[in-house]
């Protein structure tokens, strides 16, 4: 039986796995900066979903929401890095420091669905399906979403490896994810690298979100829908390396859209209600096999 | 260069310190010794500003740095070798000492030729990964890293626990020669009675968080319930 | 009179549904978590699994010992069958409670094999790992609820028997109170196991891997055990809240429900105690109770729904509890059996 990947499933998975990506570095980051899973990285994404919605009801193209989504989700995980401040002072366990960020989630889904509630009233629109597909811009005969998503994600990855390894900032956020309290010793402040990876982290998360409409129809639930599977990036990839994110995203991204293709052709389109299982059976396989995920493999074999 | 006077601090409602003062001038190493527990680090701690102060002052310099934050206070030239998890396993040892001097702004390497000059051994291995070193390397990395910010102020923490005695020896006679050759002032927390003896200028002993004694190691040598009842050395 | 009298039972029965359920899911949290430290932020797997495969398997059940059959499908036309079998169900007081004991027995089984599952193979993770696989491994339940139609239908759901119907007017009444009684045993279970030596080793371990396991303890063996006992304990809630609901659909089981609550229970209660579970729920369930019955009185004053509000309002009480009162209200007091608190009292007094 010969599979036919097309030449649309092929730009499908580009896409997905870059919004991905955008998600999962930021994951990455904040577990190496602050030793934490983000269980409300979903709120962040959300409030990307909604910061394109918001220049979209002004009357401008939502891809402006881009900027903004960068703007508000960077500002969103501030404030819950302020949260987090007393906690991790205190030298709370990891379980403490996980439902904070759970607690953060809803909260949060509640203010994000307050917002929804109160577009749809002001605006009249439809904010439980917010879907900017048919608004696309057409680039060369390509769906500009192809395009823009992987900008976005190269662009990101290109700006933060100059950001770690190009300026003394990030010199300083390395030194902070690999020994904060020695960082400490060496006159950094820890807690102000700390609010950048957050901001980091939540903007890069709200750009991913201000791109989703264009990819599929998005609601208040989305971020949350799509948790375990960013999770399942990052971890795939491996918590230990920046570079684990991207990895495990385009591997998952990947994985992904082409099973899904080449199956939907066999058993129906049913199957779009196995999605989630892709990524959740390659996550157990993965640690099954690589209980810290793909990237030190990559990265031991280069001595690092 | 570093006066700590009437020193009441602990961890959030842990009290640990009573009243603690210290003292200690330019080209002077003071050791702070006593039983487990007993607060040393606390008191490291509370120079940095890690932990929490209720009462009392800390000037450095002349200058007041009590309530300030661990980040300015080392900015402020004082250097906190931490007993463990105290280099960059990751990094190399050249890598290691270079960060270090990025982030301390000091663009000269002096220092760096002055630390591979105490410690040979690290010239030996700079490329080495820094944590492939054996213990005693890895302390003598760690105070490394702390010098080669210039400091006014170098804090140990145990820097020989757990190695054998030929790096005990080692390090001990290596802080005597930055006291000499730089000036430093340098308090040495160690629970190596007898070596903290040797090379102290002057000691305190701290037990249950209060200073029990303060004088020069001669003197104390001399004060038999105080070295039977806490510091276990016999008659 | 009697129509005050009417709600007032209404509201208290589905107080004391809720209550149990409830109780029994932190009861379960705070043996995987507080007893094992297992960080089961996937709390809603077994639960909900149990519940989805009881909802498949209870009509059947009820055919076989019935002797009941029909033409009809048990899964799609699960209505039509449960018409036919709740009748006989109802004058049969021996028979139903039968089924609703079997029931349980097999959602306890069910949601312990779930739980190995779901736990089993992440064991050997590092913690933060284990958190966020249980996390991702939660939302499994429902997808595959959705998905596998012969599973529950689909979208659709099915029905379940009504297990206490031969109580008449006091169907509910004689529910909610079976349900309050299971709970409590359930809860009297956990605060026994507790004090067994075995409870005292899990926490042993759950406070010091390292000490444990240096004193000989299988630190995977009691994590497991901790796994099943807990995991089975949501098999029954799970069980329990189908029967409640009289029905079982895709959905009804959330995160946000099911894994985030207990967690708050738990919280507010003081991790790894009990009793504090028992404020904890009261608390939360009275909250949740006071919500859904009064929020309509907020229509039309707030241009959203008030259970954002709701969540809101959670999310800022669990942030409080965090950063003012972590150890929650009734902090955990070490257990000392009786013969070591003895041995202690005859030193002191023997020194003094």
């Amino acid at each position: 039986m010969q599979i036919a990947i097309s030449v649309g499933t092929f730009m499908q998975a580009l896409v997905w796995s870059s919004i991905l990506s955008l998600t999962a570095i930021g994951i990455t980051l904040l577990y190496r900066t602050t030793r934490v899973p983000n269980f409300a990285h979903a709120s962040f994404v959300t409030t990307g979903i909604y910061s394109s919605t918001i220049v979209w009801v002004f009357g401008f193209h939502p891809y402006w929401g881009i900027p903004l989504g960068f703007i508000l989700g960077g500002l969103v995980a501030v404030l819950l890095f302020y949260m987090l401040e007393p906690l991790r002072k205190r030298k709370a366990s990891i379980f403490l420091l996980m439902v904070a960020t759970l607690s953060f989630d809803i909260l949060m889904y509640g203010v994000l669905n307050i917002l929804a509630d109160t577009l749809q009233f002001e605006f009249k629109i439809l904010s439980r399906n917010i879907y900017f597909v048919p608004m696309d811009l057409d680039i060369a005969g390509i769906r500009g979403i192809v395009l823009i998503s992987l900008a976005a994600f190269l662009v990101t990855m290109i700006a933060l490896q100059l950001l770690l390894y190009r300026t003394n900032l990030g010199v300083a956020l390395r030194a902070c994810m690999e020994n904060p309290s020695l960082a400490q010793t060496l006159g950094i402040n820890v807690s102000r690298m700390l609010l950048i990876s957050w901001f980091i982290a939540g903007a890069t998360a709200g750009v991913a979100g201000a791109l989703l409409p264009f990819y599929q129809m998005c609601n208040t639930y989305t971020g949350t829908y799509y948790l375990a599977e960013m999770f399942c990036a990052s971890t795939v990839g491996g918590l230990d390396y920046l570079i684990g994110a991207p990895i495990g995203s385009f591997l998952l991204g990947f994985a992904k859209i082409l099973l899904l293709s080449s199956l939907a052709s066999v058993v129906g389109p049913d199957i779009i209600n196995y999605m989630m299982i892709i990524p959740l059976s390659i996550l157990v396989i993965t640690l099954a096999v690589l209980p810290t995920g793909i990237a030190p493999l990559i990265m031991k074999r280069r001595g690092v | 260069m570093l006066r700590v006077e009437n020193l009441n601090s602990g961890y959030g409602k842990l009290h640990v310190l009573y009243d603690v003062s210290i003292d200690c001038g330019k080209k002077e190493i003071i050791s702070v010794i006593g039983p487990n527990g007993a607060g040393k680090t606390t008191l490291l701690n509370s120079i940095f500003g890690i932990a929490d102060i209720y009462s009392g002052s800390i000037k450095l310099d002349g200058e007041e740095i009590t309530k300030l934050p661990p980040h300015i206070i080392a900015r402020k030239g004082v250097a906190y070798v931490l007993q463990m998890i105290n280099i960059f396993s990751e990094l190399s040892v050249d890598e290691n000492l270079r960060i270090s001097m990025a982030l301390s702004g000091d663009k000269s390497s002096d220092m760096l030729d002055y630390v591979y000059e105490l410690f040979p051994i690290l010239k030996e291995r700079k490329k080495q990964r820094a944590g492939t070193l054996s213990g005693g390397e890895r302390q003598m990395l760690a105070m490394s890293i702390g010098l080669v910010r210039n400091p006014k102020l170098l804090l140990l923490d145990e820097p020989t626990a757990g190695l054998m005695p030929l790096y005990v020896n080692l390090i001990m006679k290596k802080i005597g020669e930055i006291r000499d050759q730089k000036g430093l002032s340098i308090v040495l927390v160690e629970q190596n009675v007898q070596k903290a003896l040797e090379v102290a200028d002057k000691v305190y002993v701290i037990v249950s968080g209060q200073v029990v004694f303060k004088g020069l190691p001669s003197e104390l040598m001399g004060e038999r319930e105080i070295m039977k009842l806490y510091l276990g050395m016999g008659d | 009179m009697e129509q005050i009298f009417e709600q007032i039972l209404l509201f208290v029965t589905s107080f004391i549904a809720v209550y149990s359920v409830y109780l029994i899911a932190s009861v379960s949290l705070n043996i995987q978590r507080g007893y094992a430290g297992i960080p089961q932020f996937g709390l809603v797997f077994p639960i909900a699994g149990a519940a989805y495969i009881m909802g498949n398997l209870s009509t059947r059940l009820a055919m076989w010992i019935l002797g009941i059959k029909t033409e009809l499908d048990p899964i799609y036309e699960s209505s039509g069958v449960i018409a036919l079998i709740n009748p006989i169900l109802s004058s049969n007081p021996l028979l139903s409670i039968a089924l609703f004991i079997l029931c349980l027995i097999i959602g306890a089984i069910v949601g312990a094999i779930l739980g190995l599952i779901q736990v089993g193979p992440a064991i050997r993770l590092r913690i933060d790992y284990l958190g966020l696989t249980l996390l991702a491994f939660g939302e499994i339940a429902n997808v595959i609820a959705r998905a596998y139609r012969p599973l529950i239908g689909g979208e659709y759901g099915v029905q379940v028997p009504s297990v206490f119907g031969w109580a008449g007017k006091n169907t509910i009444v004689a529910m909610t109170a079976a349900m309050l009684i299971i709970a409590l045993i359930i809860y009297a279970y956990a605060e026994y196991l507790g004090r067994t030596p075995m409870g005292r080793t899990m926490k042993a371990i759950r406070d010091n891997e390292v000490a444990a396991a240096a004193l000989g303890k299988s630190l995977v063996k009691y994590r497991a055990i901790a796994i099943v006992i807990g995991s089975a304990f949501c098999g029954i809630a799970g069980v329990l809240w189908a029967f409640f609901n009289g029905s079982v659909m895709p959905g009804q089981f959330v995160r946000f429900n099911w894994t985030f609550l207990p967690w708050l229970m738990i919280l507010l209660g003081g991790i790894g105690n009990n009793r504090g579970a028992l404020v904890g729920t009261t608390v939360f369930v009275a909250l949740d109770r006071f919500i859904t019955y009064y929020k309509h009185e907020f229509v039309g004053l707030l241009p959203f729904d008030v259970i954002w509000l709701y969540q809101i309002l959670l999310g800022a009480i669990t942030a409080f509890i965090l950063i003012y009162r972590p150890q929650g209200v009734l902090p955990e007091r070490p257990y000392i059996p009786k013969d070591v608190r003895e041995r202690v009292k005859n030193i002191i007094a023997s020194s003094s």
